[in-house]
């Protein structure tokens, strides 16, 4: 880290910035009640991810990361928040308010699940020299603040974006824990983010030519 | 290093002076810019001063079923806005001796006093719009409490303290603690209370005159002469401590008096109405390209910030590892 020129802490402050960015992000696409809204803030929390990717390979020396950075880059902000647009431009049906609970709840709700998922962390005897542990904490807040977002919006695409956005959490917690994982895993990972998308966007068409909506509330309706 | 030095208490004095001086032309330089961002020619900039000389002129009427406490409550909430600037670092890097009389606390605690006071007054008045009014401020006001706390949590964490002139001096030490996460959370989160609390846009509209979005202006409808005149003038003072809070421990600690010398401690004056100027810019930009909540979403917008001044702790229990 010398060969920057920074000070250790101030690298440090910096990469739990782009970590907690990647959270913030997380919380506005749990309160955000416009889809189109919550793709771009998904493509912005994939940036930071990728971001944070660089950050790793530029103080670690880790050359394929850079690659992993490019990949998540091309596909994360780009392509995948692309295709989901898309398709909700197709469906042309404006999901709104799907939210089971009111929002200030929610917030609250997933203030409690961070604050657990981050003292848990804190809690267990890992130590990275790659990224501050903080980083994985919040990570460990990420994907529990993703699937109370699953669990508390009730359209198609709060799920699909819960899901994607969870992939970002376990993103930065193997960038802590594993940064120099070989690049055929993280590219595994990018190919069933990639699966998910083809299931994620069948799933949308299917659902709404079914019940004309994005809403799984139509879901428990019996048909007889 | 010769020069006339100043007594700690005539800083102090100076200190109040300041802000009761200039608070009226901060409100109204804001508010001269904000009608010009809306493509108005806006209010002279010095027009809070003419209308509160106007207000002291002009007889004071009481509505019949009120007592004393109607006419107590501005006197006592301008006394609450003069006591404040005694524990806040306005002029000066160094503690002053009354500085230590209260740490963020008690100033908190003063400005709800001075809120609770103008609450009462207008309950006595008896009119509805007043009752509502004072019944959301302290509806609001309870809400935005936690938010406040959690900050000072942080500035407790950091400083082992909750004295703002600590905080300054921790902000001030080094480049890192200024853009350590726990601290940017912690001055955005002040910065979202600090809107709600001064009554800007997301939560309420300032100069507006529509009764059912009014949250602290409703409570002044029943006052008038020199006890509103108290009461507009203690507003802007509300609104200018604030922003020294704001500036002066989190946002941007520098350009106070690091001695006792008299240009050094007349210098600052300039430098922080500038820097206020430069915080109400931010405010009037913010003013003009949000709209209004709806009362029932207030909720959201303190849920932000309660989650920013919780991250800040949590940043700050994990990055201690």
């Amino acid at each position: 880290m010398a060969a920057l020129g920074t000070s250790p802490s101030t690298l440090t402050d910096a990469a739990d910035v782009i970590a907690l960015l990647v959270l913030l992000s997380e919380f506005a696409m749990l309160r955000s009640s416009l889809s189109r809204s919550q793709v771009r803030l998904y493509g912005f929390q994939s940036l930071c991810v990728s971001v944070l990717a660089g950050f790793v390979a530029a103080t670690q020396h880790i050359g394929e990361l850079y690659g992993l950075m490019g990949l998540s880059f091309v596909l994360k902000v780009i392509v995948v928040p692309m295709v989901i647009l898309r398709l909700v431009r197709e469906v042309r049906v404006d999901v709104t308010a799907s939210h089971r609970l009111g929002v200030a709840t929610m917030v609250l709700l997933a203030i409690v699940l961070s604050v657990f998922g981050v003292f848990v962390v804190g809690r267990l005897p890992v130590h990275s020299h790659s990224l501050p542990i903080l980083a994985l904490g919040l990570a460990a807040a990420v994907i529990l603040v993703a699937f109370l977002l699953v669990i508390v919006r009730n359209d198609v695409v709060s799920q699909a974006i819960g899901f994607f956005s969870l992939e970002n959490g376990v993103s930065v917690a193997s960038l802590v824990l594993a940064a120099g994982l070989p690049l055929i895993v993280e590219v595994a990972f990018l190919f069933d983010l990639l699966v998910a998308v083809v299931v994620f966007g069948l799933l949308m068409r299917v659902h709404q030519g079914r019940s004309r909506t994005l809403s799984t509330r139509a879901l428990d309706r019996l048909r007889g | 290093m010769t020069g006339v030095e100043l007594d700690p208490v005539e800083i102090q004095v100076l200190q109040d002076l300041t802000i009761l001086v200039f608070a009226p032309f901060v409100s109204g330089a804001i508010a001269h810019l904000g009608a010009r961002l809306q493509g108005r020619r806006g209010p002279r900039v010095l027009q809070p001063y003419y209308d509160i000389a106007k207000l002291f002129c002009k007889e004071t009427l009481v509505p019949e079923e009120a007592s004393w406490v109607f006419l107590a409550g501005p006197v006592v909430a301008f006394a609450c806005y003069l006591t404040v600037p005694l524990l806040i670092p306005v002029l000066t890097q160094y503690p002053l001796p009354l500085g230590y009389m209260g740490d963020i606390l008690g100033g908190g605690f003063i400005l709800s006093l001075a809120g609770f006071a103008v609450a009462l007054a207008a309950l006595e008045s008896g009119d509805p719009y007043a009752q509502l009014g004072s019944s959301r401020a302290m509806t609001f006001g309870a809400l935005i409490q936690p938010s406040i706390l959690f900050v000072t949590f942080t500035v407790a964490l950091v400083t082992a303290t909750d004295l703002p002139y600590f905080e300054a001096a921790a902000v001030r030490s080094s480049l890192g603690q200024a853009i350590a996460p726990a601290h940017l959370l912690a001055a955005v989160a002040f910065f979202l209370v600090v809107l709600s609390d001064t009554g800007r846009i997301p939560v309420e509209t300032h100069a507006s005159t529509l009764e059912f979005g009014m949250i602290d202006e409703a409570r002044t409808f029943e006052h008038s002469g020199p006890a509103l005149a108290l009461l507009k003038w203690g507003a802007a003072m509300k609104q200018l401590i604030l922003y020294v809070i704001l500036i002066n421990v989190f946002a941007a600690p520098w350009g106070e008096a690091g001695s006792r010398q008299v240009g050094a401690v007349l210098l600052a004056i300039p430098a922080f109405i500038g820097k206020a100027l430069g915080v109400g810019v931010i405010f009037a930009v913010i003013d003009n390209s949000f709209s209004k909540l709806r009362l029932f979403k207030i909720t959201e917008f303190m849920a932000v910030a309660f989650l920013l001044a919780v991250l800040a702790v949590l940043v700050l229990f994990l990055g201690a590892r």
